[in-house]
């Protein structure tokens, strides 16, 4: 398993062994298999794989929403730690915006501030700033269904940014946008990283995307989910568009689909022999 | 807006001088149906009784309201938040609810004495059932990818349940109270029938007895005026507070 450089501090998170399984009435299905995930502090980790090879549900695991089967040892900040007592811990943002429609875009960003028992004027002195950064300024008073989905979704990113905590986990954050609206997406969640100094993980089906964000990729393979692949990104940031053209990405980019291209044959043969 | 309810007003203005009209025209006799102008004289020469009645049918359908709501806001959170207990106690409520209210008249009169109190009771137990169900519904309904961003905030179940899962019923609710505000007025209508001596529905049974038709008509339209002003309050109290749908 590659890694980051050993250092003083222990990583960020270390997972390994980590399987689960799902019994249901067509049988069992193994949706992770042993995986084991290192990720350095202020490290930005991509997850790539096909639909279905768990991303998601290694995600549920680290936000502590399920749990994994017998043997896995979860260390957060060197810690051991059991799934459900991740929750409240990891800074969690699913796919869909999840935004409350009853709740303003200030009061959506600062739901996680007033679960904490955050009182609504502190929390809102703390998102103050925030709205201009998220490029929200002069929506503070909206509604959710008032915005356009790029929107709402970077409401949803301050939202996640506003829970601050040592691990933020990004499921997909950009799959429902155009193209345009990603590619200024990404590389508008790269600024705000480099200026917060989070530790990111996050998830998705875009093999450029996971190049272009992350300082490693970890490409996945379907049922059973498994760490196929872990490639480090050497590009230097900051990273401009026109990098996505650059001989080295594009070399990144070949080594990555050959991984996921043995993968779907592979699937594709399992399928096609039951 | 405002233009819808200037025609309405219209509408009814022209619907009055119709009744008027076809009584005068086509001769009818008053013990089958007075003239409009009969009602409206009845109503200007009692505006006391009238009154009087407004007042006491109004406050048993508005505490019973009250009462019946919050019965069946608990209830429905409690069926909501515990499977178990729904399994037990839901049951109960729908067979409850097949019995008719006039069957358990005479009993709440018994139990509750001959004055505001049994009225109130049938009021809210009328208002009650449907509150139950759809905030039972709406609870049940909330978005599980929503509690589970908010579990991962950290929240329990006493958060999620103010948080998340009261305003996500609430459209649901809202809808209940409108049916409930409407059952609740005829319970308190009803429940006058028992026995009592102020009321728009004992009004209604004395005029009946002695054949005071005007008075009969007067009552319906002050029923009837009530009934839609109580509805007309819910839905514009909806639309400002409550405006959001339950996203699918």
């Amino acid at each position: 398993m590659g890694g980051p450089a050993a250092s003083a501090a222990p990583p960020m998170l270390q997972l390994t062994n980590l399987s689960k399984t799902f019994e249901s009435s067509h049988g069992t299905v193994v949706a992770l298999e042993r995986v084991g995930i290192e990720i350095g502090r202020g490290e930005f980790v991509t997850v790539v794989g096909p639909s279905g090879c768990g991303k998601s549900t290694l995600f549920n695991i680290l936000a502590g929403l399920a749990e994994p089967d017998a043997g896995a040892q979860i260390l957060y900040n060197g810690e051991p730690r059991k799934a459900p007592e991740l929750l409240g811990k990891v800074a969690f943002m699913p796919q869909r915006d999840l935004l409350l429609p009853w709740r303003r875009v200030v009061d959506n960003a600062i739901l996680p501030l007033q679960v904490e028992g955050v009182p609504r004027a502190e929390a809102l002195k703390r998102a103050e700033p925030l709205f201009s950064e998220f490029g929200l300024a002069g929506f503070e008073r909206h509604y959710p269904q008032q915005l356009s989905g790029g929107m709402r979704q970077r409401v949803a990113l301050m939202r996640t940014f506003l829970f601050e905590r040592d691990l933020t986990l990004l499921d997909e954050p950009f799959g429902a946008l155009d193209a345009l609206t990603r590619s200024l997406m990404q590389r508008w969640l790269l600024e705000v990283w480099q200026r917060h100094q989070r530790t990111i993980l996050f998830i998705t089906h875009d093999v450029e995307e996971a190049i272009f964000l992350g300082d490693r990729v970890l490409v996945m393979t379907a049922r059973p989910g498994r760490i196929k692949l872990v490639l480090d990104v050497p590009l230097a940031r900051p990273r401009p568009a026109s990098m996505l053209t650059s001989p080295e990405f594009i070399d990144l980019k070949r080594q990555v689909l050959a991984a996921i291209e043995e993968e779907s044959i592979k699937s594709f043969q399992q399928v096609a022999e039951t | 807006m405002r233009a819808g309810f200037a025609s309405q007003i219209a509408a009814l203005l022209g619907l009055f001088v119709l009744w008027e009209v076809c009584v005068r025209v086509f001769d009818v006799a008053p013990h089958n149906m007075p003239a409009a102008s009969a009602v409206l004289r009845d109503m200007a020469a009692n505006t006391d009784l009238i009154g009087r009645g407004i007042v006491r049918t109004l406050s048993e359908t508005l505490i019973g309201f009250a009462i019946g709501a919050a019965i069946g806001f608990v209830f429905g959170s409690a069926f909501a938040v515990s499977r178990a207990l729904e399994r037990l106690l839901f049951p109960l409520f729908i067979v409850s609810q097949a019995i008719p209210v006039i069957a358990f008249g005479a009993l709440v009169v018994m139990w509750l004495g001959n004055d505001i109190w049994s009225k109130v009771a049938i009021a809210a137990y009328l208002t009650a059932f449907p509150v139950t169900v759809n905030t039972c519904r709406g609870m049940q309904a909330v978005d599980p990818q929503r509690v589970a961003l908010l579990r991962s905030f950290g929240a329990g179940a006493w958060v999620l349940y103010w948080r998340l899962r009261v305003p996500y019923a609430l459209p649901s609710i809202a809808a209940a109270l409108k049916l409930g505000i409407s059952l609740g007025l005829i319970g308190a209508i009803v429940g006058e029938w028992f026995g009592d001596t102020v009321g728009l529905g004992i009004m209604l049974l004395q005029a009946m007895y002695n054949e005071n038709l005007p008075r009969v008509w007067s009552v319906i339209l002050v029923c009837g005026a009530i009934g839609i002003l109580l509805y007309s309050a819910f839905e514009a109290i909806e639309r400002r507070w409550i405006w959001w749908k339950q996203e699918i």
